[in-house]
């Protein structure tokens, strides 16, 4: 059996690069298991999905506490411990980055052991598509190609979980053109099988019960939230070309998140923090002062602090 | 004469203060956030939060809170009646004189169209009849979006949900029409009834400043354009707000005791041309179209604005 553990952020599509992955082992004759995982957050905050595919029925169940196979469809997700993407990695395990920076590179500087490689998928699904969409294709591409599955089986899979999305007929044609080309291009590293022993069973935890008055959550702090960053939700940031603002106030008023402030100058200041980078600011500069640049490395590029 | 705005004339009296601060976990983009905001910027800080189960749960997910003042959590059914309750205990406090009457509070109930349409229609029944003095902010996303886009009493005609997905009993999708709050708050008689959209936020705020003169139920419906239940991109936002205004869809309007006055006339482009940007409606157009569908829509908002404007 193998384990691959996808981790993406709300809206990027790993629940479907999963699926995308089971499919397409299915279609091989051989067992496969998938399941998302997300919490009550939204659109941008992290999520993962585990896929499990293999010769024999699988019998494990729940996250994947020990992949094979770690799929990053954010690099941003690697700083973020929330995520708590390496989990459970070891020098055995293969992880693929998606990023513009090369293999070796990822490797040095998200400081993984084990085995890295990289393709920048963003960057041909905005050549395919103009615009940032969903990574399911690309990411259950590279998945594919890197579990040694087959180019028909993955395009098997891919027009499938698209058309029950509903999308159309066009936009499934280039997903499957962009899948194929992400197939060809990733870079290879070995996946091994799991060595076949279950993992110990974790004993039961029993919780310690409280009084109400200090057991049931309270928030007796105010305004606290800003302490909870969501800079790493962007893809693509807001950056002001400050000569041409008019100081409008148009963008201060439209983000809905109020990370961006006037200036006495008027001129908008935002807050990369906690900026999500829906892009509503962007659209709506009625100069085009303010335009959208893909979160890379660099100076400006989130943290966690 | 024309509906005039007395207070927010010009986008710079838009208080620069913020009053939901950064750092919650709702959508990139989410238009329902984008009303609260605005709406906060003229409520301020002196508020009680009611929230009804939804999407804005994660407005204050523990253990960080995006106000400055205080929040409850209630069912989904239930919200009206802990404001109620709310309300009695200020109420209560400074009548005793345990509480000074400056450090009194604004009870807002915040919940989901599934709530307000749907669920707690009953509580908020009741609440309005007691005459409780409170806000009630209808975030309208025209769908249970919490739980991941199912159909409620507020999708519109020809809208695909989860569970109302586009079919080949119910190619449109949705058959259903959208329930009029509006209306029903109405026949309840409060003072203060309004509909709001965020990308018309002079209106908005010129709205919350009015209701503010008002004792008594004061009900805010917010179009709440949701990119990821309605399928576009985040940036569209706002955009897909003034479509819903411009077309007529979503009339701008306010009731006063009652009569009802339209705050903003649109020329009313077609409705395809807000139906064409969301996903929801996609297969309005895709592979075929469907003109019957897309002429119904359009014949009902015609109807509307034949019977208001008359
Ligand atoms: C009685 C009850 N049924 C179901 C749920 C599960 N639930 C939590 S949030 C939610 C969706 C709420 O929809 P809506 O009020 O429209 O708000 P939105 O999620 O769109 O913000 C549901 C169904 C619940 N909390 N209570
Ligand atoms: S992209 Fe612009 S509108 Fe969106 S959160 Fe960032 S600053 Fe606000
Ligand atoms: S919308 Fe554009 S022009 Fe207006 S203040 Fe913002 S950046 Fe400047
Ligand atoms: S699902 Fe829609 S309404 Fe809910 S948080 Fe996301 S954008 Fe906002």
């Amino acid at each position: 059996m193998r384990s691959i553990r996808f981790h993406g952020r709300g809206g990027q599509g790993a629940k479907t690069a999963s699926r995308i992955v089971g499919t397409a082992a299915f279609l091989e004759g051989l067992t496969a298991q998938d399941s998302p995982l997300y919490g009550a957050e939204r659109r941008g905050a992290p999520v993962s999905a585990s896929t499990r595919i293999g010769r024999e029925p699988i019998r494990e169940r729940g996250l994947i506490l020990q992949p094979d196979l770690i799929i990053i469809a954010d690099e941003s997700l690697i700083d973020d411990s929330s995520a708590r993407v390496l989990d459970g990695l070891s020098e055995r395990t293969a992880v693929f980055v998606n990023t513009a920076l090369g293999s070796e590179q990822a490797r040095d500087r998200f400081r993984i052991p084990g085995r890295v490689t990289a393709l920048d998928l963003t960057d041909m699904t905005l050549r395919q598509f103009g615009k940032p969409v969903a990574l399911s294709a690309p990411l259950g591409a590279v998945a594919c190609r890197l579990l040694g599955l087959k180019a028909e089986s993955l395009r098997a899979a891919v027009a499938g979980e698209l058309a029950d999305l509903g999308l159309p007929e066009a936009v499934i044609e280039r997903n499957l053109a962009l899948a194929a080309s992400c197939y060809e291009s990733v870079p290879l590293v070995p996946v091994e099988e799991t060595a076949g022993a279950m993992p110990a069973p974790v004993p039961l935890w029993t919780p310690v019960y409280e009084p109400p008055t200090v057991g049931s959550a309270r928030i007796s702090a105010s305004a606290n939230s800003p302490l909870h960053e969501t800079g790493g939700w962007r893809t693509f940031r807001p950056v002001l070309v400050p000569d041409k603002c008019n100081g409008c106030w148009l963008c201060f008023v439209y983000c809905p998140d109020g990370v961006i402030s006037m200036t006495k100058d008027d001129l908008p200041l935002i807050d990369y923090d906690h900026c999500k980078g829906c892009q509503i600011c962007v659209q709506e500069c009625p100069t085009k002062a303010l335009v959208a640049e893909r979160e890379q490395e660099g100076a400006g590029t989130w943290r966690a602090k | 004469m024309p509906w005039q705005r007395e207070t927010f004339k010009k986008i710079k009296q838009i208080p620069r203060e913020e009053h939901v601060l950064p750092g919650t976990s709702l959508c990139a983009g989410c238009g329902g956030l984008e009303a609260l905001r605005l709406a906060a910027k003229v409520l301020g800080d002196d508020v009680v939060y009611v929230n009804a189960a939804g999407c804005f749960t994660m407005l204050a997910a523990y253990p960080f809170t995006p106000f400055k003042g205080s929040w409850l959590y209630t069912t989904m059914g239930s919200a009206p009646a802990g404001a109620q309750g709310v309300r009695d205990a200020l109420d209560v406090l400074i009548a005793k004189g345990r509480l000074p009457q400056r450090d009194d509070l604004k009870v807002v109930v915040l919940g989901g169209d599934g709530s307000t349409y749907d669920m707690a229609l009953s509580s908020t029944s009741g609440a309005i009849y007691r005459g409780l003095d409170f806000y009630y902010f209808c975030y309208d996303n025209e769908a249970y979006g919490n739980t991941g886009v199912q159909l409620s009493a507020a999708t519109p005609y020809g809208a695909r949900t989860t569970t109302s997905p586009c079919s080949l009993q119910h190619p449109a999708g949705t058959i259903q029409e959208k329930k009029d709050i509006f209306e029903i708050w109405r026949a309840h008689k409060p003072p203060y009834i309004a509909t709001v959209a965020p990308r018309y936020p002079l209106d908005l705020a010129e709205k919350f400043a009015r209701a503010a003169t008002f004792t008594g139920p004061k009900l805010f419906l917010a179009l709440s354009a949701c990119p990821t239940g309605w399928l576009y991109d985040p940036g569209e936002t706002p955009e897909v707000a003034k479509l819903a205004v411009e077309t007529g869809l979503w009339p701008l309007k306010e009731a006063i005791n009652g009569a009802v006055t339209h705050t903003y006339l649109p020329k009313r482009k077609p409705v395809e041309e807000y139906l064409k940007l969301q996903g929801r409606f996609r297969h309005l157009f895709e592979p075929t179209k469907q003109e019957e569908a897309i002429r119904h829509i359009q014949e009902r908002v015609d109807a509307y604005w034949q019977r208001v404007t008359v």
